[in-house]
This record gives structure tokens, C-alpha cells and sequence, in this order.
């Protein structure tokens, strides 16, 4: 039994704000149903990498990694008929997760005020760029707008250069994490008062708590790899084209065994540098560990997918899946003594409207079939 | 009432937890920290820590007895348990440590987990060194998780009763983040490289930062035909679309268009740009759609408009120092009766007088 078994979520979020969210309390045993329509393809579904045809919508790797343990239904929601479906949708869960462009889910008739005449006890979670509120309540933007407008672009890149955008949607990460935290507390809530509520969730307010840190500094600046917490604090080449090891030395025993192990007279960066050079990565951080030196390669794409670190906490899943074949999916990081998480392959388009149109709404096979053909369960 | 009013959580901070503590205290609970014996730079603490009761950790038998009064401990204990826990019937017992139980614990820190991340390898210039994310993210990644399956685990409880342990591992927090490079290895057999501020799609790499009159601006030229339009729409009005108003931008990919061709529209965005503030270049994104963003430094960000009808910066007064630092509050809206803005002066944990007696 999943730690969340019994919680319904009805997904109306795509590509990766929201659905990381929806992903953490799924693959944790919450029933997730995604709404999702061929009129408006989750643009999560035409992002790469893909398994073979890129217009395959069952074949990116992307969205199976960021919808596991889901099922999904196909609606048209520009159709009233389709609004009308979502809403016993809506009369069904516990929660609603949207990331949708401002007003949409009001212009549709699914907006907060509307789904609590329907539950009044309703815990609608939104994420967007800036939040519901406040002069830039309309912005749209993208997973990296959050990064220019919390001040992580600007803090991020070497000294005196220009700012530098992290190398993928940041924001996207982040912010669906606190939606995740958001939808649990207000779960606990719930369960005390009886009250539902809306929760607005920015990409850009997370970002800034992330780096809360340096805004606890009088002056933050954008320090590169250093610290001033240690020692030495940094990333040194070592053989092979674009191999590197990161090393942190924070007392002074430490930088005399880093010196010890690498046959230098003091651990200075440069002649750090020039030592490690010539090493191998892997086993120069074995070393160095074992002196009790924080230090570890720097890994990329290939490694990280065989890292045996992360091969021994699980950290992926391997699922079959109908297009992607057998493929690695990432777990949660934590495992529960008692109700260990459960993942099970993301869905394909609309695999379960049958389920869940029928079997779990009412609706007679006729009527989704029906509703099919005219394009509004699609 | 907040979220989590009434909720009692102890912290072992070290490094790992002290986020997911910060925003339990935002959400409401009331959490006890027991500082590290090593001293962290005060800015760390401060914002990491304001809000909890903090307590040294000066008496096992002191702490140990708390343990027996909480609904959450957060043990971020990395070298060894320092304290004699014993974890009570119904609490929740969230261990967390840098690689996981199945992996033999050795030194690690925010910088070498990001560098196992692989999100390092990809972050920075290409002729220099991988490059970490600013702050401790690794570390705030962690962090988030600890609160996540806390707040799962009362989930549990709550449907049955029973409390549980679970293990938390900062290494996978921080590789969990990088939801890119390992599955473009597995599915193309490609390997991620270190592009500046260049993204690249296709045949072609275009800008992301853009130099504006009075700072810089984030952009690029994407296959979004309607942003596109929606640009190309004011430069031309301004006189200054060139070439860019003859493209067909409905009939075209960014992604297939030679990398001359790319440098010469994008030399025509550097001038429209360059030639205009970060104000009016927002201006012209929030009400265009142009999917443009102004970069702010750090000032900025607190003197942000929109996040001060948010409220995010709140002033939180050192107890010990009397000075008041704005940092970041509320976790998002809507939010609940404020907890302490407070960062407290460390007491010793025998002088502790007890939950909710603060």
C-alpha cells in the first residue's frame, strides 16, 4: 500500500510544471487521472527524446518519465459537452492540479469558484510563471523566466560575466516540488477543518527560496564554484577530454591529506589542478574519500544513467512500456519503511477512457463512444 | 489556523534537512532545531534556520527526550548519530543522508553531490570547468524531499494511525532534478556538453541572454511562429525588422535554418534590443506575449514589484543582533497566520522548556 493510497487527483496540468507534481503523489499510490485532449496535445508528449517517430504522442521518453504511475482520459475542454465530463471529474477528486495560461481554467467554467460549487471542499493547486496575483499576474512565460526573474540567472555563471540561464527549465523543477508540498499540507488541513482552498504557486517565488541563502548575504555575488565556507572549493580537470572531479576541503587536516595524496607541499588551487590532471576521476575520488576528503566526479548524461551509487538506491525504475519498450523511469529519492511507492508506466493517449468514463463515471459505452466520434472525449 | 498547526518537528539540521524544516515552519509546525557543532556561515544559518527554535547540541539525554515528543524528526544526521534516539509509536522518522543506507557513507557536500548530479557537467562555458548552480541546491533539493515525505508519511498516519521511518538520499534529490541528460544518453546516445548561454536544437544554436540598454534580458528565437510574429510585429513598427519581416515564420523551422542565417536575424534582435530598457522590454512581453524575460540582480528581485504584492521578502530580526534581514516568506498563497520572523538565539537543549512553550 502506497503512502498516498485512496487520494484522487484530477490532472489537468501538462508539459513539466505540473505534472512533476501529479508524478511525486502518483508513483506514491494517489490516483491520478490526466485530462488530456488530441485537440491540444501535451506539448510534454512532442518533446524529445523520442523512441522512434517524433509524431508518435506515445513515444517521448520525456513524458513517460514525467508521468509514471498515471492513467489518462482524452477531453476536449472547448467543448462545453467535454467541460461537462471534466466537471464529474472534478465532483470525483480530492484535488485539481492546472498549469494552464491565465484564465483559462475560469474562460472554460473550471474555475476555482465553479469546481467549489461542485466540491465545496475542493483543493485546486495552479502553477504559473509569477502567480494569480500582483502586476505580473498575466505573464506568460517559460521554465527559464523563473530563473531570470528570481535573480538565479544573475548569481549564476562565472565572476564579472554576463548572467548564465541554467542549462534546462529549472523553474520547472522547482516549482512543481512546492506544488507537491503545497497539495500535502492542504491535504493535512483538510483533514482538520473540512476546508478546501486554492493554491497559487509561482515558478519564481521557489526559485527565490531555493537561493534564500545568498539572499541572506548583504550583498550576494555570484561566487562560481567557490565558497568561503572552505578551504579549497572546486572543480579540477583530470585525463580524458572534459573529465573533471569536484573537491571541497573545509579544515586544515583535510588540505594536508589532499596535499598528502596528491604529492604536493600545500593544497593551493593551481598546483591542485595541475596534480589531478593526469588522475583518473573515479579512482582519485575513491581516494581521496577515503581520507576523509568531500570530492566526487563530475558525471555526465551516460554516467549518471549507470552510476552505481544511484543503481543501489533504486533511483530508476525499469517499466516496460507498449512504444518505448523496456526504458528507465526515476523513483522517488526517499523510501518509506512501511508504504514503499509503487510506479507503473506512464499511460498512452487516452488509454483509459473506457475505465474511467465507464467504469468509474457511469457513462454508458454507447455515450463515449458517441462523445468520440463528435471529438469531445479526444 | 495554519496548515500545520501543531505539528511538532525535530530537526538534526546538517545541511541536508534545514530546508524542508524552514518550510514546515512556514506551513506552521512548530520545529525545534538542534544547530551543528560546526560553525556555518551565519547567512546560511539565517536563512535556512529563522522561524525554528534553535537548540545546541550540547545534551544527548535533553534531545533524546524531545525525540519522544515529536510528530516528525527530520534526521539529517550525515556522520553518525550524535544523539540516543529513540524514535516514539506514530512518529515519523525521516533519515536522510547523502547517497542512501544501500551506500557506504563517505564525505560529501552540496558541490560534489551537484557534481554527481550531472547537472554540473552541463552548466558553464564550454572551454571552462563545469560549473555549480548558485547557493546549496543540492542541499535545497534534499531539503523539499524531507518535507515531501514527512508530509506523506502524515498522510498515512492519518489514514491509519502508524507512524514509519523512511530513507531520503541527497544524491538522488539532486539527480532528480536533472530530468534531461541521463534518459537523452539512453534513448540518442547522447552526451551533454557545457553550451554557455547557447541553446541548441537542431542543426542550429541560438542566444538565450541579450544585452539591453540597461542590463540584460533572457529570449530566444524558437519555433514559436506566433511569439515570433508577436516580436517581429513591434520591431517593424519600430523601423527595425529588416529581413525578419520578409520571413514566413508559420512555413519555417529555427531548428533547420543554417546557423548564418540564425547569427544575421539575431544581429537584428541584438540591435531592437540593445536599444531599449529592461523596463520597456518587459512591458512590451507582458503585454505581447513574447515569452521575453528582464533579468534581475539580486536588488531587483527585492525591490520587485510583483513580489512585493506577494509579500515574498519578509523582514526576519536576529534575536541575538537586533539586525532585520529581508528573506523569502511565504511558500505561495494563500498564506497562513505568519509564523516567527525570527531567527532565535541557539539555546542549550537542557533549557528547552518544552513543545509549545515557546
Amino acid at each position: 500500500m502506497g503512502a498516498l493510497d485512496g487520494l484522487k487527483i484530477a490532472d489537468f496540468s501538462w508539459v513539466g510544471a505540473g505534472p512533476r507534481a501529479t508524478k511525486d503523489l502518483a508513483d506514491n499510490g494517489a490516483t491520478v487521472i490526466k485530462i488530456e485532449s488530441r485537440k491540444r496535445l501535451d506539448l510534454g508528449r512532442r518533446s524529445p527524446p523520442f523512441a522512434g517517430d517524433p509524431n508518435d504522442h506515445d513515444g517521448s521518453a520525456f513524458f513517460a518519465q514525467t508521468n509514471t504511475s498515471k492513467q489518462s482520459v482524452t477531453i476536449n475542454l472547448s467543448d462545453p459537452r467535454g467541460v461537462d465530463v471534466a466537471r464529474q471529474l472534478v465532483a470525483w477528486a480530492d484535488v485539481v492540479v492546472e498549469n494552464f495560461g491565465p484564465g483559462f481554467m475560469d474562460r472554460i467554467g473550471l474555475g476555482y469558484d465553479e469546481l467549489r460549487r461542485i466540491r465545496p471542499d475542493i483543493i485546486l493547486a495552479s502553477v504559473s510563471v509569477a502567480g494569480k496575483t500582483g502586476p505580473m499576474a498575466g505573464f506568460r512565460g517559460y521554465g527559464n523566466s523563473a530563473a531570470a526573474h528570481s535573480g538565479h540567472a544573475w548569481l549564476s555563471g562565472w565572476p564579472e560575466s554576463e548572467p548564465h540561464m541554467p542549462p534546462l527549465a529549472y523553474g520547472d523543477v522547482v516549482a512543481p516540488m512546492f506544488a507537491t508540498v503545497a497539495i500535502l499540507a492542504a491535504l493535512e488541513y483538510r483533514a482538520r477543518t473540512g476546508e478546501g482552498q486554492h493554491l497559487d504557486i509561482s515558478q519564481i517565488e521557489p526559485m527565490v527560496h531555493v537561493i534564500a541563502d545568498l539572499y541572506a548575504e548583504d550583498q550576494p555575488a555570484k561566487p562560481g564554484n567557490d565558497d568561503a565556507q572552505f578551504i579549497l572549493h572546486g572543480v579540477f580537470p583530470t585525463a580524458g577530454e572534459d573529465q573533471w572531479i569536484a573537491i571541497a576541503v573545509e579544515t586544515d587536516a583535510q588540505a594536508a591529506a589532499l596535499a598528502q595524496v596528491l604529492g604536493l607541499a600545500a593544497a593551493d588551487a593551481d598546483a591542485v589542478a595541475a596534480a589531478t590532471a593526469t588522475q583518473d576521476k573515479h579512482d582519485l575520488a575513491a581516494r581521496l574519500a577515503a581520507q576523509g576528503i568531500a570530492a566526487a566526479p563530475v558525471l555526465d548524461g551516460r554516467e549518471v544513467l549507470e552510476n552505481p551509487d544511484l543503481a543501489a538506491g533504486g533511483h530508476y525504475v525499469s517499466l516496460d512500456h507498449p512504444v518505448l519498450g523496456r526504458s528507465q523511469m526515476p523513483a522517488p529519492p526517499y523510501r518509506f519503511d512501511r508504504t514503499p511507492a509503487g510506479l507503473f508506466r506512464a499511460p498512452l493517449l487516452g488509454e483509459h477512457n473506457e475505465e474511467v468514463f465507464v467504469n468509474m463515471l457511469g457513462l454508458s459505452r454507447e455515450e463515449v463512444m458517441e462523445l468520440g466520434r463528435e471529438g469531445v472525449l479526444a | 489556523m495554519n496548515m500545520l498547526h501543531g505539528l511538532k518537528v525535530l530537526e538534526i539540521a546538517d545541511g541536508l534537512v534545514d530546508f524542508g524544516g524552514r518550510m514546515l515552519v512556514e506551513l506552521g509546525a512548530e520545529v525545534v532545531t538542534v544547530v551543528e557543532d560546526a560553525p556555518r556561515p551565519h547567512a546560511r544559518d539565517l536563512a535556512w534556520h529563522h522561524g525554528k527554535t534553535r537548540l545546541l547540541g550540547d545534551d544527548v539525554a535533553a534531545v533524546a527526550r524531545l525525540a519522544q515528543g515529536a510528530d516528525v524528526i527530520l534526521d539529517g544526521q550525515r556522520n553518525g548519530c550524535r544523539f540516543d534516539l529513540k524514535v516514539p509509536e506514530g512518529c515519523i522518522h525521516i533519515r536522510v543522508s547523502s547517497f542512501g543506507p544501500e551506500v557506504p557513507a563517505r564525505p560529501a557536500t552540496d558541490l560534489t553531490l551537484m557534481a554527481m548530479s550531472g547537472l554540473m557537467h552541463i552548466t558553464g562555458e564550454p572551454d571552462r570547468p563545469p560549473l555549480r548552480f548558485p547557493g546549496e541546491q543540492a542541499y535545497a533539493l534534499t531539503g523539499i524531499q524531507a518535507a515531501t515525505a514527512a508530509l506523506m508519511a502524515l498522510y498515512a498516519r492519518r489514514r491509519d494511525g502508524a507512524g514509519q521511518g523512511a530513507d531520503l538520499s541527497a544524491l538522488q534529490s539532486a539527480t532528480l532534478s536533472n530530468y534531461r541528460e541521463a534518459i537523452m544518453y539512453e534513448w540518442t546516445d547522447r552526451i551533454g556538453r557545457r553550451r554557455g548561454n547557447m541553446l541548441v536544437r537542431g542543426k542550429s544554436g541560438v542566444r538565450q541572454v541579450w544585452p539591453c540598454r540597461d542590463g540584460f534580458v533572457t529570449w530566444s528565437m524558437i519555433d514559436n511562429p506566433g511569439m515570433m510574429r508577436a516580436v517581429v510585429s513591434v520591431m517593424e513598427d519600430a523601423g527595425e525588422a529588416g529581413e525578419l519581416a520578409e520571413v514566413d515564420w508559420d512555413n519555417m523551422l529555427v531548428a533547420d535554418t543554417p546557423q548564418e542565417t540564425i547569427d544575421r536575424w539575431q544581429a537584428i534582435v541584438a540591435d531592437f534590443f540593445a536599444g531599449r530598457s529592461k523596463a520597456e522590454l518587459g512591458e512590451l512581453s507582458l503585454k505581447r506575449g513574447w515569452g521575453l524575460s528582464t533579468i534581475s540582480d539580486p536588488q531587483e528581485v527585492r525591490d520587485s514589484e510583483q513580489l512585493k504584492a506577494r509579500n515574498l521578502f519578509v523582514p526576519v530580526e536576529d534575536e541575538e543582533t537586533g539586525a532585520v534581514t529581508p528573506l523569502p516568506g511565504p511558500l505561495f498563497h494563500p498564506v497562513g497566520a505568519a509564523p516567527r520572523r525570527r531567527f532565535a538565539r541557539a539555546i542549550p537543549a537542557s533549557s528547552f522548556a518544552g513543545w509549545g512553550r515557546r
